[in-house]
């Protein structure tokens, strides 16, 4: 399947890495691109979910992947259309299959586009969706395992890239290993997130948003820095300043107006002042 | 009269019969794992259990454990690197470490293992056909070499969780799993910010935050990962929990 070709997963990490450090509004159409380039996908294409649950095109890869989404939400009907309603993945090994019978408004439609296999993944952070993407081949049949690492991966990375769109920090990008979706596996990352919802009195994605923009600002891992939070030596206020609880002061934030007399460098903060 | 063996059978058939009433019924899939981990602890005389499924980008991620404790849940975890479960979840079959101070497989995991008072090990595959899926962590603080009987009970409540996964009757199977196994880590998800939300509001312990989540879900006969997602969106106010 696919093609026959191996999917290297390495090179796919390191181009989605990449992507999401392109930052900005930039990033999602560069992680479609490397989907495309490293997956045997045709296109793809991220929508965003805005506040109202209305949706947002924010990029494709080509015209078809393009025309695609919009089919689907001009008719309010199709893979796409379902996994933003539900939250959840949908794999269509092939659209034209005739008991392929889901989505018979769409079918037709989509029978005109030249896709078959079509693989719409959730974009979420918990409960909280925020979009998804959406990739299509020309060709039927369904994803083997490598391709699925490969797209589930490719979703985590689209995650990070609309979070820095919707809630953008100040530029400064940290480890590396932070920016591809290995963070979103991690236990202590969703119980923090859940633990600066209550102290902040922010939704899933702003939370975790705000982690990740700190442990860039700080130089660590969003998992170190989701340790401390869990910890209670790292908390973040109302008013979105972070304050170290090991020395009591204002920690400097994820953003340059949060503190305007933030240490520079973490071993600052070790040294006795 | 019952002897210990009667008792166990008893126990087995009230275990299973109400395992097969909620798999024909609307059930929250992580709360069945919870139940199936408390299950092993109950059935098997383990000291902990935790099941494992595999994300499929590479990983191997904690959805259930028979206690949240932070210590236990890392001993879970660090089996996406080393372990008998990543072993066991590779190999597809089962993998036993009835003495872990006399095992050299696993230096790391070995150390956390005694460091939280574990000695034994047991891993029990989720096989599903050709596919394996995940896997059921057994862990005792004694040198202890499960025997073939408790092997197959244990073999079959991991084979219940990986029913409970692909619960219906579809054809798509292949996709169909996929979207469950996404479905059930997403919950587990939602359930950790959850246990945060809480854990903050009402400072508490994570797994007490757990715990009381998991009993109002209980007395109010609704999902866990409903109520949890209610915590979540702030459409569930959580001052009755933390009183």
């Amino acid at each position: 399947m696919g093609g026959g070709c191996e999917v290297d997963q390495a090179r796919l990490s390191q181009a989605l890495v990449d992507a999401v450090a392109v930052g900005g509004s930039e990033a999602a159409l560069a992680v479609c691109r490397a989907c495309v380039e490293w997956l045997p996908m045709t296109g793809a294409s991220i929508t965003m979910m805005t506040v109202a649950e209305v949706q947002e095109p924010v990029c494709a890869t080509d015209a078809v992947s393009a025309r695609i989404d919009e089919l689907q939400f001009g008719l309010g009907d199709g893979p796409c259309v379902e996994s933003f309603r539900t939250g959840r993945a949908v794999l269509v090994p092939d659209i034209a299959d005739p008991s392929e019978t889901r989505w018979p408004v769409f079918a037709t439609a989509a029978a005109a586009t030249g896709a078959r296999g079509m693989f719409v993944f959730p974009l979420q952070v918990g409960g909280a969706r925020i979009g998804v993407l959406d990739c299509y081949r020309d060709a039927p049949g369904p994803l083997d395992d490598e391709d699925l690492t490969g797209a589930l991966r490719t979703a985590d990375a689209a995650v990070w890239s609309l979070l820095d769109r919707t809630h953008p920090g100040d530029g400064r990008f940290g480890p590396a290993g932070a920016l591809d979706g290995s963070a979103l596996v991690r236990a202590e990352v969703h119980q923090a997130t859940g633990m600066l919802m209550a102290q902040a009195g922010l939704d899933a994605p702003s939370a975790l948003a705000r982690l990740r923009a700190y442990s860039f600002s700080a130089g660590r891992t969003i998992t170190e820095v989701a340790d401390d939070v869990v910890a209670r030596r790292l908390r973040l206020h109302p008013d979105g300043v972070w304050s170290d609880a090991a020395t009591g002061n204002p920690s400097y934030g994820d953003t340059p107006s949060d503190d305007p007399v933030d240490s520079p460098s973490r071993d600052d903060e070790e040294n006795p002042s | 009269m019952s002897t210990p063996s009667a008792a166990r059978e008893q126990a087995l058939v009230t275990t299973f019969v109400r395992l097969a009433d909620t798999l024909v019924a609307d059930y929250d899939v992580i709360e069945l794992f919870h139940g199936l981990c408390g299950d092993c602890v109950s059935l098997l005389g383990v000291d902990a259990a935790g099941l494992l499924l595999t994300d499929q980008r590479g990983n191997l991620q904690v959805v259930s454990a028979s206690t949240e404790a932070a210590n236990l849940v890392e001993l879970f975890q660090l089996q996406a690197e080393e372990g008998p479960c990543l072993d066991c979840f590779r190999t597809s079959a089962q993998v036993h470490a009835g003495d872990l101070a006399a095992d050299t497989r696993w230096p790391r995991f070995a150390a956390l293992a005694d460091d939280n008072g574990f000695t034994a090990v047991h891993a029990l595959p989720m096989r599903l056909r050709g596919e394996t899926i995940g896997a059921l962590n057994l862990f005792h603080r004694s040198r202890t070499d499960m025997s073939v009987d408790e092997l197959a009970i244990g073999q079959a409540l991991a084979d219940v969780a990986t029913i409970a996964i692909l619960s219906d009757r579809n054809t798509r199977e292949r996709e169909r799993l996929t979207e469950q196994l996404q479905a059930a880590l997403t919950s587990r998800v939602i359930i950790e910010q959850a246990k945060g939300v809480l854990a903050e509001r009402g400072q508490i312990p994570l797994d007490e935050a757990f715990s009381r989540l998991r009993a109002h879900a209980r007395s109010t006969q609704q999902r866990l990962s409903d109520l949890a997602r209610a915590v979540t969106d702030g459409s569930f106010d959580t001052a009755p929990l933390l009183r």
